[in-house]
């Protein structure tokens, strides 16, 4: 978006300058020269990026056609009678499963925590948790990365996942057999991983929540759990909508984690308890054998699904909670 | 100011005659040396007075006198604010407000408000609007909540504009159309007593008029106790004035309370006087 506007805007002001029509003083057209230059380059990095990273996968979709998004399969060809075969089906469903755990686990933890937060916690406790909380969401990827595959792959191996594989009935979700790195996990420790800034924008949301409201359902004998339910969460949830959308661009766009607790794994078994590979995972642990290979469009092809998906990620995210501050102040 | 002294009396001569005589109505409501105190400063003390059934009780004065405050002390809003501690007996009829014999859903339910600023839920329908204070309590059946919101509705006055899109929210309404919502959304659940905090402070001169005119038609089914820092209001819509003002250390106290005609033609104390005569405040 802001390519399109960088671009469009930077021609007019510089025959404003040249062609002197406004009163402008000399040091005002030195500075407007320096913001112009400053952001005709950000353009132009921007378009080289976007542009190259397209061009680069043109090739991929061409040869796979539709397969690209039907077809598990990637198999890098050196037999040139017989065509590589690559397919992002394995790594779109567990990009949907893992993050889909994850939003699960946000949405609920999350939106509980900032309810006790905004309405339970006394005011000096309240500051005080919202900056733990945010410099949790601070914390790189790598560390939580780090923290499921030692603390809680074995864990998941050995404790959870064959107790899940036990529950009868239970098969065609989590499967008969126990792995440490699987979707669940992934899943998991994804969820624990944008639970903060989930929570962060959460709180803001439903702080915005007008008092009067709350005050006017109180007012009518409704109970605090009523007010919650039925004022608060209804008043909140296209925000609420909007900061899970930006949680869960996150979980989507997230690499290093992934790549360590998913088990890198292309399948077409999506039961819970299975090790799969996400989109921005399999970029990540496919690039060091590619090199010079015909994947490199092929990854370059997952790039560009990556980059569509978070795009239209935070647009909806920004219209939502922008929907909501009109929605929510009376 | 003189201009003003005279727009007031006179119509406080013209509307407060007809002030009815409340003296012998039974009390809807009563407070004695009541206090409000946050985090231990006081904001209202020592108030009481009685609140007769079925007429109107004004509380005037100055901003920062406590009117609003001693308000919310009566449906035990304060509830939510830490640090507040309301003290003295405020009481419903017989039942102690404080005591805790009456849950206090139920009490809220039994003592409704209208704010300063309409707030209808926005997420919710007319209908849903209305109906909401009847489902927080439990009634489900649809044949009773649609009659509650059409008598409410009717009750203050805006089913005629609002029937044929009970269905629309409660956005598509004007700021006075929006405050009668509320209104019929605080009648709907048939409260004992209606509180009004500055109901018409954000409305326009004619939403004004529409919403003072409908307070004069609901009072015989509920009584009111309206703030409100207009006094021409308290006039034209009040049987009772309590009158308070903000003593030396900042805490509102009650100078006198009487029948509006009274405080507004012939007050006992001089200081309410000069109030009505416009000279502070």
């Amino acid at each position: 978006m802001s390519l399109n506007t960088s671009t469009v805007s930077s021609p007019s002001p510089v025959t404003n300058v040249e062609g002197r029509k406004r009163p402008s003083t000399s040091s005002r057209g030195a500075y407007e020269y320096v913001l112009l230059t400053a952001s005709a380059l950000f353009a132009l990095i921007a378009a080289y990026f976007v542009g190259t990273v397209i061009w680069r996968a043109v090739p991929a979709f061409r040869e796979q056609g539709f397969g690209f998004f039907s077809n598990a399969m990637w198999n890098s060809s050196f037999d040139p009678t017989v065509p590589s075969q690559f397919g992002s089906l394995s790594m779109i469903i567990g990009t949907l499963i893992t993050s889909g755990i994850a939003i699960l686990i946000a949405v609920i933890v999350g939106t509980g925590t900032a309810l006790a937060i905004t309405f339970l916690l006394p005011s000096r406790l309240r500051t005080i948790a919202a900056t733990l909380i945010e410099l949790l969401a601070a914390v790189p990827s790598v560390v939580y990365g780090v923290w499921g595959l030692i603390i809680l792959t074995p864990w998941f191996q050995y404790t959870v996942g064959p107790w899940l594989a036990g529950i009868p009935g239970f098969d065609w979700l989590f499967g008969t057999t126990a792995g440490g790195q699987c979707y669940l996990l992934a899943g998991l420790v994804l969820g624990a991983m944008i639970l903060p800034s989930y929570v962060a924008i959460g709180r803001e949301v439903i702080n915005s929540v007008s008092k009067e409201l709350i005050e006017a359902s109180l007012s009518l004998g409704a109970t605090q759990w009523q007010t919650l339910w039925k004022t608060v969460i209804p008043t909140a949830r296209i925000g609420l909508f909007g900061a899970g959308t930006l949680a869960l661009g996150r979980a989507i766009g997230e690499t290093v984690a992934m790549s360590m607790v998913l088990g890198s794994a292309l399948s077409t078994n999506y039961q819970l308890l299975k090790p799969g590979a996400t989109l921005a995972g399999w970029i990540a642990t496919q690039w060091g054998e590619a090199q010079g290979s015909n994947q490199v469009p092929a990854l370059f092809a997952l790039g560009v699904i990556l980059m569509v998906v978070s795009l239209s990620m935070s647009l909806i995210s920004n219209r939502l909670v922008a929907r909501q501050r009109r929605a929510a102040t009376l | 100011m003189s201009n003003q002294d005279a727009t007031v009396n006179d119509i406080s001569m013209a509307q407060v005659a007809e002030s009815a005589s409340f003296a012998n109505a039974p009390v809807a409501m009563s407070l004695r040396n009541v206090s409000v105190a946050f985090n231990g400063r006081t904001a209202v003390r020592d108030v009481s007075f009685d609140v007769p059934q079925n007429a109107v009780t004004a509380l005037i004065g100055p901003s920062g006198s406590g009117k609003t405050t001693l308000l919310r002390a009566l449906n035990r809003l304060h509830d939510l604010t830490k640090g507040a501690v309301v003290t003295g007996d405020v009481k419903l009829g017989d039942i102690d407000v404080y005591g805790g014999t009456i849950p206090t859903t139920v009490l809220r339910s039994r003592i409704g408000m209208v704010f300063q600023r309409p707030n209808p839920f926005p997420t919710m329908s007319l209908y849903d609007n209305v109906v909401s204070g009847l489902r927080f309590n439990g009634v489900k059946k649809k044949s009773i909540l649609d009659d509650a919101c059409e008598q409410a509705l009717t009750a203050a006055a805006i089913w005629d504009e609002v029937k044929d899109r009970l269905k629309a929210h409660g956005s598509t309404l004007s700021g006075g159309q929006q405050q009668r919502l509320c209104i019929a959304r605080a009648l709907a659940v048939e409260p004992e007593v209606l509180l009004m905090d500055e109901p018409t402070s954000a409305l326009d001169p004619i939403s004004t008029a529409s919403i003072e005119e409908l307070i004069g038609q609901i009072k015989n089914r509920v009584t009111i106790v309206i703030v409100t820092h207009n006094m021409q209001q308290a006039a034209r819509v009040s049987d009772q004035t309590a009158f308070l003002l903000m003593a030396e250390d900042r805490a509102g106290v009650q100078i006198e309370v009487g029948p509006t005609s009274k405080i507004f033609n012939d007050p006992d104390d001089s200081r309410t006087l000069d109030y009505i005569r416009g000279r502070f405040g």
